[in-house]
């Protein structure tokens, strides 16, 4: 077992040496590689990485170049989670066999993959690697839209967005379904560790990354991604659209233990209205219009109900 | 070493299966991903029961697709080591975008395809719709007409495969239940034979070198996309056939069984001849032989390598020969069947005067007999004494009703 | 230069390193003192997206390191917990960093990509007293 990296303060945290780098073709102001670096400086670990199509991979390992420092692969669209299973197979065969290069290291085996290739089109394929057990850490950059092909609704997509989908118009007011809870699919699979984090809280993602690595067995992470270019945002306030999902618990931050042990894990101090979160973003521009006002109020009682419900879950200890 | 030998009989009776599973175990695979699907199950199930026992030391996943078996086999050879799984039918049709993506990023994963129809309608029997689905995907094509070959041919593929100059990956095809699911007498190699034929696994490119990090599976959009694909088709068209010579020269030093990419059968004087794969190869010589006690001078020609397509081989196979029956197990759907326009490209810029003619066949299991195979060739042999096809170029053999004819 | 390599001259599989020859510990080695190949987009340069760029002033830093943290691009060059400066052959220009300064007069200003460094941090905004 490797040790843990010892990251008490952002101090300390920025001597990190990056795995990743610049140049990427990201948008500017992307949450996705701000979760990345953030992942990747959680351990000093050799890694393996993959990544499904989509935003991240697309702009990342675009020939000749290649943002990646450490091992990385790409598939398809839906097995980002496969492939680095299948490496992680290979890495306890060649273990097994005394056939490792370098014996003395343990890697740590992680998949990205954005919402579109986790809710939807890689939903079997991260379930069954979350069933048989690999020690491996699936993270999903949840943006809530396919954002490479241009914006078109997933299964993570908000009631009330609007997508090229699923759009807002005179007789819409866009996207009509519920976000699926990815989480509370993945905890049923008894896996040691699934949470949900937010690059505006460095602290408890790092925290829980450094856990999910810590643990044996498979790790779902659901990582909450603005997107700059879909949500309809200024590239700057990246980290204020976070902030703002955090504190409305839109995202509310927390931890399930073996599928059962839920705790949260950050506690807004003030919390802020669902509205001034909508607010922010050009996908929901269309809710301020007097017809759709009601859907505000609808998503600030959902928001309230699954807090409530959260804190009861983290009360019984169940 | 921390599994245990298994003693052989020299010859053990083996289905196409039993053999395939027992090559894997004597080439150690490292890692084998697999979904099941009839025929091809018992190869992987074989190879979790060697595992089991203590035969063998390697992991295996039982995942939950045929996609997520090839992706798995993708991540684990690109991780650095031996890979094999197993499928048929609508299993490759599943995995098939994944094919792709194994060849193209130039990972030598041996894939055992047990030949079974398409759907719809569902069938599971064996016919070579899902051989030819995938012809085009970059993998090399082996093909076994019966289980000694379906052994052999595995412990030869990763030979090929693995070998620096190639890391391209291969398919051994077999036919689904006449082959995979018939025991015959199969020769074998004791274990430390065979592992020193297959060799060591030589990593490259290997993603668990933690000193040498790589990124596989990039985008290369029209600037750079042509040349990976020009590269890949070179290499099949360049290397492959002198390496698989070299594999097939060994493996007949080693085993006195030789092997060819392409099998002829009495062909060096014989007029008429038919051309096929799979387990009708056996078939079609057996009938061969005795059209000749009748006076027909019959030849038969199997394609021992599909892909890449071994076309000097079959313009010198066909050399002299005066009338060609191409047969085609898939239905065309709506063409001339594959290994008629195989030939027909090999042999158009020749001096040939043969006549060609395509026969479909074998579709969803139906048997190809013997009275169809002497039917066939007397047809043959009046194209012959008449100096011209005197059918239609495509005929159906063997389907009920009103009979089939095209072209 | 890659562009004039033919199809016989590239790695096989599209395979691509990101550093020459071996490296033995990459995550205790800063950038500065990796040899990366010239595959590596860490050798590449966006520079040419940037309509507006970020001007960093030493004077007012406190070392927070939330500029670091949050910076995509990993364009906020820090050492020994020390913000040392913008790398702008990665920076894009898209101002997050100046958002998550906390200091007053912020340390980072965002300015036209013409501006001159010299002249606006001899001009920088003082103390905003409302904010304070």
């Amino acid at each position: 077992m490797s040790e843990i990296k010892n990251i008490k303060n952002l101090k300390e945290f920025s001597t990190s040496a990056d795995r990743f780098e610049g140049a990427n073709l990201l948008c500017p102001g992307c949450a996705h590689s701000i979760i990345v670096r953030e992942v990747l400086n959680a351990t000093n670990d050799d890694l393996i990485l993959s990544a499904s199509t989509g935003c991240l991979e697309v702009c990342t390992a675009v020939y000749p170049y290649t943002s990646w420092d450490a091992s990385w692969i790409h598939i398809g669209f839906e097995n980002s989670s496969t492939a680095v299973a299948g490496a992680e197979i290979m890495y306890k065969a060649l273990k097994k066999k005394g056939r490792l290069k370098q014996p003395e290291r343990t890697p740590k085996f992680v998949s990205f993959a954005g919402d579109g290739a986790s809710y939807d089109i890689g939903f079997q394929w991260i379930s069954g690697c979350m069933e048989r057990g690999h020690n491996m850490m699936h993270i999903v950059l949840d943006n809530e839209v396919y954002a490479n092909t241009g914006g078109q609704r997933s299964s993570s997509t908000p009631i009330g967005s609007s997508a090229t989908t699923s759009p807002e118009g005179k007789k819409s007011y866009g996207e009509k379904r519920n976000k699926k809870d990815m989480m509370a699919i993945m905890a049923a699979h008894g896996i040691p560790y699934v949470a949900q984090v937010a690059p505006n809280k460095w602290k408890d993602m790092v925290k829980k990354i450094q856990h999910g690595f810590a643990v044996e067995g498979p790790v779902f992470i659901n990582a909450v991604s603005p997107c700059t270019t879909e949500w309809k945002f200024d590239p700057k306030d990246t980290m204020n659209i976070a902030d703002l999902a955090t504190d409305s618990l839109v995202f509310p931050l927390y931890e399930i233990i073996d599928g059962r042990e839920l705790n949260i894990t950050y506690r807004p101090k003030n919390i802020v209205p669902v509205e001034e979160y909508l607010a922010a973003q050009g996908r929901f521009k269309h809710l301020f219009k007097d017809e759709y006002k009601y859907l505000i109020k609808e998503w600030q009682d959902r928001v309230d109900e699954k807090w409530a419900y959260l804190q009861r879950r983290e009360e019984a200890r169940i | 070493m921390a599994f245990d030998k298994m003693e052989l009989q020299k010859i053990e009776v083996w289905d196409g299966n039993r053999a395939a599973a027992q090559a894997l175990r004597q080439a150690q695979v490292d890692v084998v991903a697999a979904y099941p699907i009839t025929p091809s199950t018992p190869i992987v199930e074989g190879y979790a029961k060697f595992l089991a026992d203590g035969y063998i030391e390697g992991e295996f996943a039982m995942v939950e697709s045929e996609h997520a078996a090839m992706s798995a086999c993708i991540g684990a050879a690109a991780a650095g080591g031996r890979v094999a799984t197993a499928t048929s039918s609508q299993g490759l049709a599943l995995m098939s975008e994944t094919l792709y993506q194994a060849s193209g990023m130039r990972l030598p994963i041996i894939l055992n395809l047990v030949n079974r129809a398409l759907a719809s309608p569902l069938n599971v029997n064996g016919d070579h719709s899902d051989m030819y689905m995938i012809r085009d995907s970059g993998w090399i094509q082996f093909d076994a007409f019966c289980p000694q070959e379906s052994y052999d041919l595995n412990l030869i593929a990763f030979r090929v495969a693995e070998d620096h100059d190639i890391r391209l990956p291969a398919i051994v095809n077999q036919d689904g239940f006449m082959t995979s699911h018939t025991a015959q007498g199969v020769h074998t190699l004791s274990d430390d034979e065979a592992y020193a034929f297959v060799g060591e696994y030589k990593p490259m490119n290997d993603m668990l070198d933690f000193e040498h990090p790589v990124t596989h599976g990039v985008q290369t959009e029209e600037d750079w996309h042509f040349e990976h694909k020009a590269r890949q088709h070179n290499d099949l068209m360049v290397k492959v056939i002198p390496k698989i010579k070299e594999v097939f020269a060994d493996f007949e030093k080693l085993t006195g069984r030789k092997y060819n990419l392409v099998e002829k059968y009495d062909m060096d004087d014989a007029d008429v001849c038919v051309v096929c794969m799979g387990s009708s190869v056996e078939t079609a010589r057996e009938v061969a032989t005795e059209m000749r006690a009748k006076g027909i001078k019959a030849g038969v020609v199997g394609f021992r390598v599909f892909r890449p397509i071994p076309f000097a081989e079959i313009i010198d196979a066909l050399k002299g020969v005066k009338a060609i029956a191409a047969l085609d197990r898939s239905s065309p759907n709506g063409a001339a069947g594959t290994l008629f326009n195989e030939i027909a490209g090999a042999l158009f810029n020749t001096d040939t005067k043969a006549l060609l003619s395509g026969y479909v066949y074998g579709l969803g299991g139906r048997d190809l007999t013997k009275a169809h195979l002497t039917a066939l060739f007397n047809e043959l042999q009046a194209n012959v004494d008449a100096g011209k096809v005197t059918t239609q170029l495509q005929q159906f053999i063997g389907v009920r009703g009103p009979k089939l004819a095209y072209l | 230069m890659m562009t004039k390599k033919g199809w016989d001259e590239f790695e096989i599989g599209a395979m691509l390193r990101t550093f020459n020859g071996k490296i033995d510990d990459i995550a205790g080695t800063q950038q500065q003192d990796r040899d990366y190949s010239e595959n590596s987009s860490y050798t590449a340069s966006v520079a040419d997206w940037r309509l507006i760029k970020p001007i960093f002033n030493k004077d007012y830093c406190i070392d927070c390191q939330f500029c670091w943290v949050y910076c995509p691009d990993v364009s906020i060059i820090s050492r020994d917990k020390k913000l040392i400066g913008v790398d702008m052959d990665h920076c894009k220009g898209c101002g997050i960093c100046v958002e998550a300064c906390p200091t007053n007069p912020k340390s980072l200003l965002m300015f036209p990509e013409q501006a001159d460094e010299e002249s606006e941090i001899a001009n920088w905004p003082k103390k905003d007293e409302k904010e304070a």
